[in-house]
């Protein structure tokens, strides 16, 4: 029930958000100048806020050429592989440090180094170790997705309420089926809590990333392309786009969530 | 120890223990008990008497500082299934069914998949939540979810059991029905119950003995004999014998001003 009335909230909210924007762009496109100052010279025919139509003709066509399509499918490649990657990693090395105190000191310092090191400021060191390839781009968004996954594990495991570690232990549990049965378990809510932000920033990173070395095809193309030209109806097609996506991966991090913690009371 | 007679089944001798930290308190000084085989003994005393650390350290997740603990003759070292301990906090599985939680201590003990069935369905029926066996913990109330912390205890069938406040979070009503749940559960299941309370009548209405505790650090202040006819009823609850041994126990614990 709570997440129907959730689903129509949100619905409305971007049904809502649509209108508003095809509005003010049927007010303004008439306005607004076409010719307009970019860095060392002017650009003529521009249309800074297209109408519907402009934006319908513009979709068609990157539809139609497959140029959308394809970018789609080469950076959700990217973003899935590098979730897949970074998730397991941080979350069986979360585990590790989280069950063994001595480990811990040792991960700590290098947690906090990777959490707040930019992604973007990494990018130069891993082109020059993986090459221009995919596999620059993929262990970007893993070594991302693997800080923010090795937290959530780490700290699911440390949180494990002592009660539950005592109980099971007067039960005549050894460690094995303590480990799997109680603290992977009551671990489960933040470790998908903390999958559900990686899924959000893997495509933060992707997309940056296929901007600095935009190649054909990929959405960071698509809108470093829309850039030099410039094209605003590409651009907001392919934001557009981008923006679907994280809430399609967002969505399906929800439900994971859900089914991972439908033990729990009644909460978020 | 002579011949003939066995071992107390869990003795306690002269121990002590205390915590350290920022305010060091000694939890207990000096406290020796015996429990025999089949007896329920009632453990009643002001809050932060050390009772729950006496509980503990029977568990076998602390260590006496002093003194020796020991269970059927044997020394404790460490947690184990032959002593069901049921901890006064909640702590039932959340992420578990009723029955994966009753299942836990077979589970442990690699009881194949149709005898630990067989085992939860009766245990199960015997609390009278048989509609509730395939629910998560958070449908249930806080009476249900700890009796299913009792039969969970019961599941790997221990000769002990280890009893800290468990109705201590309930109202009275049901609180009462817990404690003739419980009742009726160790008249067809003898067991040695060492039980943890602050209440003088829930002591004395379960107990064949109730030792009191002194305010800490705690040690053994007083001993009754509970010699009250089983099984125990409403009746018992109000009867001038009950009644009788409830003012003595609270003038050896010093309330008779």
């Amino acid at each position: 029930m709570m997440t129907w009335v959730r689903a129509r909230r949100a619905v409305i909210g971007l049904v809502g958000c649509v209108t508003l924007y095809v509005l003010a762009a049927e007010v303004g496109h008439g306005r607004l100048p076409e010719r307009i100052w970019l860095g060392a010279h002017y650009v003529e025919n521009v249309k800074l806020l297209p109408t519907w139509r402009a934006l319908v003709e513009e979709g068609a066509f990157l539809i139609e050429s497959n140029i959308l399509v394809d970018s789609i499918a080469v950076s959700t490649r990217r973003v899935v592989l590098g979730l897949l990657l970074g998730s397991v990693a941080g979350i069986l090395l979360g585990l590790l440090t989280g069950s063994a105190s001595r480990l811990e000191a040792l991960a700590e310092p290098w947690v906090t180094f990777f959490r707040f090191t930019p992604a973007l400021a990494l990018l130069p060191l891993y082109v020059v170790w993986f090459g221009y390839g995919e596999s620059s781009k993929v262990l970007l968004i893993a070594t991302n997705v693997a800080v923010i996954t090795f937290l959530g594990a780490h700290q699911g495991v440390r949180g494990v309420p002592r009660v539950y570690l005592d109980a099971a232990a007067s039960l005549g549990a050894d460690g094995q089926l303590r480990f799997r049965k109680v603290i992977l378990p009551a671990a489960f809510p933040s470790i998908f809590s903390s999958v559900r932000v990686a899924a959000g920033l893997a495509w933060v990173t992707i997309v940056v990333a296929e901007l600095i070395n935009a190649q054909m095809p990929s959405l960071g193309y698509l809108l470093a392309l829309a850039g030099a030209y410039p094209r605003v109806p590409t651009m907001l097609i392919g934001l557009a786009t981008v923006g679907a996506l994280v809430l399609i991966f967002d969505l399906l991090a929800l439900l994971l969530h859900a089914w991972a913690t439908r033990w729990m009371e009644r909460a978020a | 120890m002579t011949a003939g007679t066995p071992p107390p089944v869990l003795e306690a001798m002269d121990v002590s223990y205390g915590y350290s930290g920022p305010t060091p308190t000694q939890a207990l000084d000096g406290l020796s008990l015996e429990i025999k085989d089949s007896e329920f003994v009632a453990l009643l005393g002001p809050v932060g008497c050390g009772k729950t650390t006496l509980l503990r350290i029977f568990a076998g997740f602390l260590r006496p500082a002093k003194g020796w603990v020991r269970c059927g003759g044997a020394s404790i070292d460490g947690p184990g299934w032959q002593r069901g301990y049921v901890l006064q906090e909640e702590a039932i599985f959340p992420w578990m069914t009723v029955r994966e939680n009753v299942e836990f201590g077979l589970l442990a003990k690699s009881v194949a998949p149709v005898q630990r069935r067989e085992a939860s369905d009766a245990l199960i029926e015997l609390i009278g939540l048989t509609a509730f066996a395939e629910a998560y913990p958070k449908e249930l109330s806080t009476g249900m979810s700890k009796m299913v912390e009792v039969v969970r205890v019961l599941a790997t069938d221990p000769s002990i059991l280890l009893l800290d406040e468990p109705f201590g979070a309930l109202d009275a009503q049901t609180r009462q029905r817990m404690q003739d749940a419980l009742a009726a559960l160790w008249q067809m299941r003898r067991k040695t119950v060492l039980f943890v309370t602050h209440d003088a009548e829930e002591a004395l209405y379960l107990a064949d003995r109730v030792l009191v505790l002194s305010p800490r650090p705690g040690r053994v202040k007083a001993t009754f004999t509970v010699d009250l006819p089983r099984p125990r009823s409403f009746e018992t609850r109000f009867s001038p014998e009950l009644l009788a041994l409830k003012r003595q126990i609270w003038e050896a614990a010093g309330l008779q001003r």
